[in-house]
């Protein structure tokens, strides 16, 4: 397998090989980034489009030496996604984001419901709650839970340092506890199953 | 329970077994088919497009090269003929020298503002050209001449030295 960045300088030159061997490498990593961030399977094929495009036509703004391509494009998908949900990063201290409270119900029920990507109801109620928390949370979550991404990768992504992506993953992990503690996801099977019905 | 009667160890334990099976869940999903051949059929109109865009920066090199191929084919059949001067002075007395043969009009000579000799050796054959006797036996040896030229580089008259 070549190079990542040995396929990045072929397809700079117009080699059309090279850039179709990077869109498979990182089409599902980028697709089901978008998908748990917003919930929709047509914005998340809209938002992998939109993302490898602007890899295609504007390559020289990945810097190499500031983290993988993987992440780069990652970054881009949840730039576009934030503007598909219209939501946007004001704050900086975890204390004061807010919870899914002020999110409208529109963010989180989409046109193309994943439920039907997803036929387990007790996994589509994770993928819910997941998608009910803040922005701020969920794109850490997501990125280190689902992309298996380090916590220095997560934090080139999402702009921010270190300590703040363990402290909001950490926010993170114990608001969706709560949540699927509260419909009953959490609990042991017996209690899950009443919970359910 | 409420999540604070819930021991954080058992609620981190099954959170992430939840989330295992999400990931579990997800692991097959990816991005429909037709956005590999939405974006390849754009990488191909990209390409074309910045073909199109360097093409005219080199629009002049074609008429250039032309122009550069039509000055040196000029030059090349127009310049005189490039006969291989004697390097060394000639060692040879008036007496040595015939009278120079007219190879142009005497008229044509006499008009010539700047006529140069040009002490030069070439095969005894090019004297048939002119209309001069050579011998079969000796058409190969060289002969040492003086050409006198015009300022144009026409061979006027030739006079042999031996």
């Amino acid at each position: 397998m070549l190079p990542e960045l040995s396929l990045l300088a072929r397809m700079k030159q117009g080699d059309e090989e090279a850039f179709v061997a990077l869109y498979r490498r990182h089409k599902d990593a980028v697709y089901r980034f978008a998908l748990l961030f917003t919930g929709s399977s047509a914005t998340a094929a809209d938002v992998t489009q939109e993302a490898f495009l602007h890899f295609m036509t504007r390559p020289e703004t990945f810097d190499p030496t500031r983290g993988s391509i993987a992440g780069w494009l990652c970054g881009v998908a949840r730039n576009l996604a934030r503007r598909e949900t219209g939501t946007r990063e004001d704050a900086t201290d975890p204390d004061d984001l807010s919870d899914d409270t002020h999110l409208a119900p529109d963010l989180i029920e989409r046109d193309t419901p994943i439920e039907k990507l997803l036929r387990n109801e007790a996994l589509e109620s994770v993928r819910a709650a997941i998608a009910r928390l803040a922005p701020h949370y969920r794109d850490v979550l997501i990125l280190c839970e689902f992309s298996e991404m380090s916590y220095a990768e997560a934090a080139q992504v999402c702009g921010i340092d270190i300590g703040t992506v363990r402290s909001r993953l950490s926010r993170a992990r114990s608001q969706l506890a709560a949540r699927l503690v509260r419909q009953g996801l959490l609990d042991t099977p017996a209690r899950a199953k009443e919970a359910l019905q | 329970m409420t999540p604070r009667e819930m021991h954080p160890a058992v609620r981190d334990s099954r959170l992430a077994q939840r989330l295992d099976e999400l990931r579990d869940g997800i692991a097959t999903l990816g991005p429909p088919d037709s956005i590999e051949q939405a974006l390849v059929a754009q990488f191909r109109r990209e390409r074309a497009r910045r073909d199109r865009a360097l093409r005219p920066r080199l629009w002049w090199m074609p008429p250039l090269a032309l122009a550069a191929t039509v000055a040196f084919t000029s030059w090349i059949v127009r310049a005189p003929l490039a006969l291989a001067p004697v390097a060394a002075p000639a060692q040879y007395t008036e007496a040595q020298a015939g009278p120079f043969i007219a190879l142009r009009p005497l008229e044509r000579i006499a008009l010539e503002p700047q006529a140069t000799v040009v002490a030069t050796e070439f095969p005894r054959a090019l004297l048939a050209q002119w209309g001069l006797p050579v011998s079969p036996e000796r058409a190969g040896e060289p002969v040492r001449a003086e050409m006198l030229y015009s300022s144009s580089g026409e061979a006027l008259a030739v006079r042999l030295l031996n």
